[in-house]
């Protein structure tokens, strides 16, 4: 046996087909991108514990990850926005990690998805449980978790077929999920449409819609079906006055400390905004919500320039539409006085 | 620092740098390697490293007092300090929680109403690992079987080693310590061998245990509902290739590893899963925990010295110990009390109804001997005993209406997993993958090593921990 020949052939094998596997992704349209995880999120949540005047906290799901645009954000109002919203959960548990664990008292943006912020507090439920377990990460994380999450920024920046997500919608590339969608079939369960990916995150987690889903209606199309599949399914019914209950007296303790608590509902468009529409009315959810918490809040209703913006999966803005949401949202907040903390130089 | 990290690769080009560059000598070596290993345990969590000084001093202050005490009280003395803090360590760290549950449970038995908050404590990575290894350097001082070690870094590196540290082999003083006496360097061939050997272990890891059995096996034991038979079946074969695989795939890169520092540690597992009964099968699997096991806790208690009754209640309680030894919960106990029940009705068997293993029911013998270690394995993923009693009702299909929660293609998936696995246990059985490698072509070599390699990469994992660290 000649092992040296053997390392020889092994090597010079191995990194042809690596290369090959990544040429053949990108020429199927992916790209090299930074993956959101739980060490983005943790990054983002360490700035809290040493936080500045005019740092700006926003919570919430995905909608308000993908529309608050956090560049706009800073040039606009000279703020340090910290990027803690968490797709697909509720910030209650985040909510209450900064109320209970911090000191923050400057402004707190909560992005409201009523599918998400009302369905329950029952730690177990998947929407609490994906915001708790980046909690848990955040003051768990071992010193070897950050140095591989260090390592892996480079090779997420110039590999396509490098995934580095903790959620089955981030990693559409890897073996286990292209062995996943290669025969799926109906004895288990029904079969999810594949969730393709559609988001460009930075290091400090500032999301922008990827220009695919914005100009390729196909691939649009493929979220509404995983969309359509998931608003269709048997769920239970929200746990409105829990919600309300255990936000609201977040909401007491984070102002009582003098800290400036406001709501945003964000829009959502076609099946999306009929299921919220009529599975959580107004008057007797988002009302309640802002009445009882004593917030400031903006919904998107409310505001004839949000009418008409692109949301080409029904659930998040487009780029052009989501920089305007947020110029727009600033300015209307500026003159509303809702911003205290934002530096006019 | 899991192997199966970017982490881990960095560190190991720095230890190898270190280690094969001319800058130190054999001593600052071993220095290197020693901060080496506290650095690998350390960036998991660093005051928990406290805890292996503490298991260092106290042995090697005991081995060395035993190398030159010759009243008997007192070297019963300084054996029994090394057991009180290692298996102090043990029963605080791993076993507090569990003691505390039953102590509630009983009590209420009893009628006293007595609560206890749990005391939720961290358990140390690879606890039950080292702690053994260095009781097991007092036990045999004791016995005057070994030598004590020439130096105090010699012993900490012993107790220390990173390749081995969390999740074994544990290896005897005798079989380690003497190695790091000499100065050792990796031949050309030891080297690639052992980077080979790190690139098997990945591959059982990365891809066989966590990309295509792990989701399997999770998804049905945390189905919390009763299953269909054949779900059933396939989650408990899932959950048994995913474990040989994550923790055979552990030695292998710890063998493969210490091998390029060209220091030699010993076989953990030979091809478990064609054993020819349940005697064979602890010849074959984790054999340096029941090596262990049978040299300090089965010989001890009286082994096959003193009637067959005395031989079976100390096989049950080796056994029964076992199971604790690899978790804090009654359904470990279970698992090592059926494993203990099986070795005395195969010794029945050989005793009673003795028949001669030919090539022809070989493999009929292994496949049986297969399937009830499968039924062992429920007990052993389970938490609840509730789960593990209906995947067991489920499995010999007294559950008619169970639910179906697996795709067709999870199905064949792992059936496809689990035979190649059990055909080549039984071909590889009374072989070794050196022997293999000898008689196989440079090219094939190569190309099956690259197939691993690329199948490692495209299969990225996410760092999934050892199953095994948890013990």
């Amino acid at each position: 046996m000649q092992l040296k020949q053997s390392l020889i052939i092994a090597v010079t094998i191995g990194f042809l087909s690596v290369t090959a596997w990544e040429l053949y992704w990108r020429s199927q349209g992916h790209h090299p991108n930074i993956d959101d995880n739980k060490n983005l999120w943790a990054n983002q949540r360490a700035k809290l514990e040493n936080s500045q005047e005019n740092t700006v906290a926003i919570i919430g799901s995905s909608r308000i990850l993908y529309d608050l645009q956090l560049d706009i954000w800073k040039t606009e109002t000279n703020t340090d926005p910290v990027m803690l919203a968490t797709q697909g959960a509720s910030p209650i548990p985040v909510f209450k990690d900064i109320v209970d664990n911090t000191d923050f008292s400057g402004t707190l943006l909560v992005g409201v998805t009523p599918p998400l912020l009302f369905a329950t507090t029952y730690p177990e439920a998947e929407f609490m449980k994906r915001s708790q377990t980046l909690v848990d990460y955040y003051y768990n994380r071992t010193y070897a978790q950050r140095i591989n999450h260090k390592l892996s920024v480079p090779l997420q920046k110039s590999l396509a077929f490098i995934r580095d997500g903790d959620e089955n919608w981030d990693s559409d590339v890897d073996l286990k999920t292209l062995l996943k969608n290669l025969n799926p079939d109906e004895r288990g369960g029904p079969i999810y449409p594949p969730f393709n990916n559609f988001e460009d995150i930075t290091l400090e987690r500032h999301m922008k819609m990827t220009k695919r889903m914005e100009n390729d209606t196909a691939y649009a199309n493929t979220v509404k079906k995983v969309w359509t599949a998931i608003l269709s399914g048997d769920h239970p019914p929200p746990d409105k006055d829990g919600t309300i209950a255990a936000f609201s007296e977040l909401a007491k303790k984070f102002k009582a400390r003098g800290g400036n608590l406001i709501l945003i509902r964000c829009p959502s468009s076609g099946l999306f905004q009929m299921v919220e529409s009529k599975g959580f009315p107004r008057e007797a959810f988002w009302n309640v919500l802002v009445e009882q918490s004593g917030a400031k809040a903006y919904n998107y209703l409310d505001y004839p320039q949000f009418q008409n913006l692109f949301l080409p999966e029904w659930s998040h803005l487009a780029l052009k539409d989501a920089q305007f949401f947020t110029r727009e949202l600033i300015k209307i907040m500026k003159s509303d006085g809702a911003l205290t903390n934002y530096n006019t130089n | 620092m899991l192997f199966n990290s970017l982490s881990f690769v960095v560190f190991l080009v720095i230890v190898l740098a270190l280690y094969y560059l001319k800058l130190f000598s054999w001593t600052g070596k071993k220095r290197m390697l020693l901060l080496a290993s506290y650095v690998f345990y350390g960036l998991w969590n660093p005051p928990l490293v406290i805890l292996l000084w503490i298991s260092t001093v106290v042995d090697w202050t005991a081995g060395k007092k035993l190398a030159v005490e010759e009243n008997q009280k007192k070297r019963k003395m300084w054996l029994m300090l090394s057991m009180f803090v290692n298996l102090g360590f043990l029963a605080f760290f791993k076993y507090g929680d569990f003691i505390l549950e039953n102590f509630v449970a009983l009590m209420n038995a009893f009628g006293v109403d007595f609560q206890a908050r749990p005391m939720d404590i961290i358990l140390p990575m690879g606890i039950s690992f080292y702690t053994f290894q260095t009781m097991s350097y007092t036990i045999d001082m004791y016995k005057r079987k070994i030598e004590p070690a020439r130096t105090f870094l010699d012993f900490a590196l012993y107790v220390t080693f990173f390749p081995q540290l969390v999740a074994g082999p544990i290896v005897r003083a005798k079989e380690l310590i003497s190695q790091f006496y000499e100065e050792k360097k990796a031949t050309t061939n030891q080297f690639i061998w052992g980077l080979f050997l790190l690139t098997i272990g990945l591959f059982q890891k990365v891809v066989m245990a966590d990309t295509l059995l792990a989701d399997t096996s999770d998804t049905v034991f945390g189905a919390g509902k009763i299953l269909n038979g054949v779900d059933a079946w396939i989650g408990t074969i899932a959950f048994s290739g995913q474990i040989f695989f994550d923790f055979a795939g552990y030695s292998t890169c710890a063998i493969g590893i210490a091998l390029m520092l060209g220091i030699i540690l010993p076989d953990n597992f030979r091809y478990p899963y064609a054993s020819l009964g349940f005697s064979d099968l602890w010849k074959r699997w984790h054999i340096s925990l029941s090596s262990w096991l049978k040299d300090y806790l089965y010989i001890p208690l009286g082994g096959n010295r003193h009637g067959i009754t005395r031989m079976y209640v100390a096989l049950m309680l080796t056994m029964f110990l076992g199971g604790l030894w690899h978790g804090a919960a009654w359904t470990f106990i279970v698992w090592g009390g059926l494993h203990g029940t099986y070795l005395i009705l195969e010794r029945l068997q050989q005793q009673y109804l003795p028949f001669k293993i030919t090539k022809w029911n070989g493999i009929f013998l292994a496949f049986i001997t297969f399937s009830c270690v499968n039924i062992t394995w429920v007990f052993f993923r389970a938490r609840e005993f509730e789960t593990a009693w209906n995947m067991i009702k489920s499995m010999f299909y007294l559950n008619q209406d169970g639910a179906k929660i697996l795709q067709s293609f999870d199905i064949m998936k792992v059936s496809i997993v689990i035979s190649l696995l059990f055909l080549c246990h039984w071909i590889m059985r009374n072989t070794s993958m050196k022997e293999v490698s000898l008689k196989t072509p440079t090219w094939v070599l190569g190309v099956v090593w690259a197939i691993m390699f690329f199948l490692i990469v495209i299969a990225q994992g996410s760092g999934e921990q050892f199953i095994y660290f948890q013990f």
